[in-house]
């Protein structure tokens, strides 16, 4: 069987999604080996323009050339794959969607030469293109990926997880942070697969899995939260940080802001 | 006028830039190193952020030097509400800063730039020749994302290191699991010095470089709160604006910096070149061996200056380590802040070079201005200097052979291209 043709490709982000897959240290030349590297920007100068069989994209389409990109891609490749948040719903740099406008961040960043960069706002890749599969996180997970890959070579659907971290928690038996010391935790809205890492280390959850697709409560997050004595802008402030352009995240915004309107009437 | 992409997609970086060469008849009339990688606002959406979260958001800028943003964010919060941290918190800091220049280096040394040097497009291709060597890199850059795992909690974007120390002190079975990993990869960073003091490097980007560098303090390292300069000066980080005086150009979605009307540089060669006094043991005898070879006018050094800090910082980890044993790790929790109207400026020599990060705080500590200054940033200007001479001196043997060595100009300076863009802003808020 001849081996498949992966190309590993990056638009917006902080490279940290092609990094954690170099990240794979003990295991990463034997992956490597098996797979045909057609494209790895950051760690080889071999770019062949072919077609692909599975389509690794991390980053955020941020500009018209991150679109564009993004079109060619999805054209050449049988599958794609958007791995980490950025590729998913935005990451970090979509926080403000919906609240300040582009125009408004170009000036905020680079005066008054907005008309220099071609951006967009920032969304992941399935606004645009059909995509196949998300692997999330900020950063993917080196167990993860690898995973994947494997499961993948077998021609197998990789696992992603759909339950939230706190099952990860009470899997290990650590104590409930938001429950029992009042730490604005938000396990309980994000998706799991991290192995409750924060939680382990005395960290409230800053949610950099994202919200669990279609499955998140997260007006039960922000209630159990604010009932712990955090206010509302801090909460909403941090539900945006990985879950701005998250639909369950936006549907509370959207009532929460509709609410504080009304309250102010 | 004939403009041309020479490079439209340059490899081996990270991120997303190009080189642009524009010739007239058999000069060079312009070179420009433009940026296209998305623009991404920090300093814009991080507003209204409460501070104990500014620094969960902030490291996101870039992956290969998260500890480094991620410091630089915890600091510049500490010093706007005047958080004394403990003796023990600043030594694991000094850990894991060293663990993340073990990891950068290795990287950009074995896997990003010596591939150029031995004619191959990537460290995987070289397995058939180089496997011990490749291999053994691989151990190396674990080594240092050891660090990162046990001190900040992963190998990206770890968490565990905050605003007013450490939220769980590592276990000291597993400093002595770093410590065991380090003495065994040791060699291996002593092969970086030879592999990269071994290579004939050209000199067609032989030019006049200013340079900074933190001034560590009495011995070599990456944390401080002064700038060196090349020319004598000694300034304060708070200076920075002055330091940097950014600039938005048209080109790039990266500001550029000049100090005294020139571009200068940032990262292993300025700090080898300005703190080599405060070398000692392996490094400081590596760095006699070779110091005809560290000459600070070919940027093409700095590759050579990354090896040499390899070796002190295997070295410094392991030294940490004992200090940190032979003290016990004490559970000492975090410092209390009170939050209040104020601000602060930090700077860590990342890997790259200085790095700034700048906030105001109102009375409830929330953020209303951020400023960013990435070393790439600062470096972009430098190495279109860089690239513009080593065009002049290089077209007459035609347009064709400009390519090879302007990318070997442009990696040799480790660029982190996702970090450079975005940030900072020089209008009239002057704030961020």
């Amino acid at each position: 069987m001849s081996k498949p043709r992966v190309g590993i490709y990056s638009l917006t982000g902080c490279a940290g999604d092609q990094l954690m897959i170099l990240n794979l240290e003990d295991d990463l030349l034997d992956i490597l080996d098996k797979l045909s590297i057609v494209a790895f920007q950051e760690a080889s100068s071999v770019k062949k323009d072919e077609e692909v069989d599975i389509a690794l994209v991390e980053g955020s389409v941020s500009t018209k050339t991150d679109l564009k990109r993004l079109e060619e891609i999805r054209k050449k490749s049988n599958m794609v794959i958007a791995i980490g948040d950025c590729a998913i719903g935005g990451c970090v740099q979509a926080m403000r969607n919906g609240e300040t406008t582009l125009a408004e961040k170009m000036r905020d960043v680079y005066g008054k030469e907005e008309e220099y960069f071609d951006v967009v706002e920032p969304y992941g890749l399935s606004k645009y293109v059909k995509v196949d599969l998300e692997i999330p996180g900020c950063p993917i997970e080196t167990t993860e990926i690898r995973q994947a890959l494997l499961s993948l070579l077998q021609g197998n659907t990789p696992d992603i997880k759909d339950y939230p971290v706190c099952v990860e928690c009470k899997r290990n038996e650590y104590p409930c942070i938001l429950v029992d010391k009042g730490m604005p935790c938000l396990g309980p809205t994000i998706t799991a697969g991290c192995y409750a890492r924060c939680p382990s280390l005395d960290i409230d959850c800053v949610g950099c899995r994202g919200p669990i697709k279609g499955e998140t409560n997260a007006a039960e997050g922000i209630r159990t939260i604010e009932s712990k004595g955090f206010g509302e802008s801090y909460i909403v402030n941090r539900l945006r940080f990985f879950g701005a352009n998250s639909e369950e995240v936006s549907k509370v915004l959207k009532t929460k802001q509709i609410n504080k309107l009304e309250g102010e009437i | 006028m004939n403009k041309e992409i020479l490079v439209e997609h340059l490899t081996r970086v990270e991120g997303h830039g190009r080189i642009e060469v524009t010739v007239d008849g058999s000069k060079v009339k312009d070179i420009k190193l433009p940026i296209f990688e998305g623009p991404r606002f920090f300093e814009s959406f991080i507003k209204g952020v409460k501070y104990d979260k500014v620094p969960d958001v902030m490291r996101r800028i870039c992956a290969i030097c998260t500890a480094a943003h991620n410091l630089a964010s915890i600091r510049a919060i500490e010093k706007a509400f005047k958080v004394e941290v403990t003796p023990q918190t600043r030594l694991l800091r000094d850990l894991l800063i060293n663990g993340e220049i073990v990891e950068s280096h290795s990287l950009h040394l074995f896997f990003l730039a010596l591939p150029d040097y031995l004619g191959y497009p990537d460290a995987v291709s070289m397995i058939g020749k180089y496997e011990k060597e490749v291999k053994a890199a691989l151990q190396l850059k674990k080594a240092g994302n050891m660090i990162h795992n046990v001190l900040s909690g992963r190998e990206v974007h770890g968490m565990n290191d905050r605003i007013g120390g450490f939220s769980t002190v590592p276990k000291e079975e597993d400093l002595i699991k770093i410590k065991k990993a380090m003495e065994d990869s040791r060699a291996t960073a002593e092969l970086s010095v030879k592999l990269f003091s071994s290579l004939d490097i050209a000199n067609f980007a032989q030019s006049d470089n200013t340079l900074m560098a933190l001034d560590p303090g009495e011995k070599y390292g990456y944390l401080g709160d002064h700038v060196l300069i090349s020319n004598g000066e000694r300034r304060s980080v708070n200076d920075y604006r002055e330091l940097t005086n950014e600039v938005v150009v048209k080109h790039s979605t990266a500001k550029h910096s000049s100090y005294k009307g020139s571009p200068f540089m940032v990262g292993a060669l300025s700090r080898v070149s300005l703190c080599k006094d405060r070398l000692y043991g392996a490094s400081k005898e590596l760095y006699n061996q070779h110091k005809n070879k560290l000459d600070q006018r070919n940027s093409l050094n700095n590759n050579l200056a990354q090896a040499i800090e390899l070796v002190h910082s295997v070295d410094r980890s392991i030294e940490d380590i004992n200090i940190l044993l032979s003290w016990g790790l004490k559970r000492e929790g975090l410092t209390e802040i009170k939050p209040k109207e104020g601000a602060g400026v930090a700077a860590v020599d990342a890997p790259r070079g200085i790095l700034y990060h700048d906030y105001t705080f109102d009375e409830n500590g929330c953020i209303t201005k951020a400023n960013v200054i990435t070393p790439t940033a600062i470096n972009a200007a430098n190495i279109e200097k860089d690239l513009r001479v080593s065009a002049g001196n290089l077209l007459s043997q035609g347009k064709e052979n400009l390519q090879e060595p302007l990318e070997l100009i442009v990696r040799a300076y480790d660029p982190c291209i996702s970090c450079a863009v975005h940030l900072v802003k020089v209008n009239s808020i002057k704030c961020v």
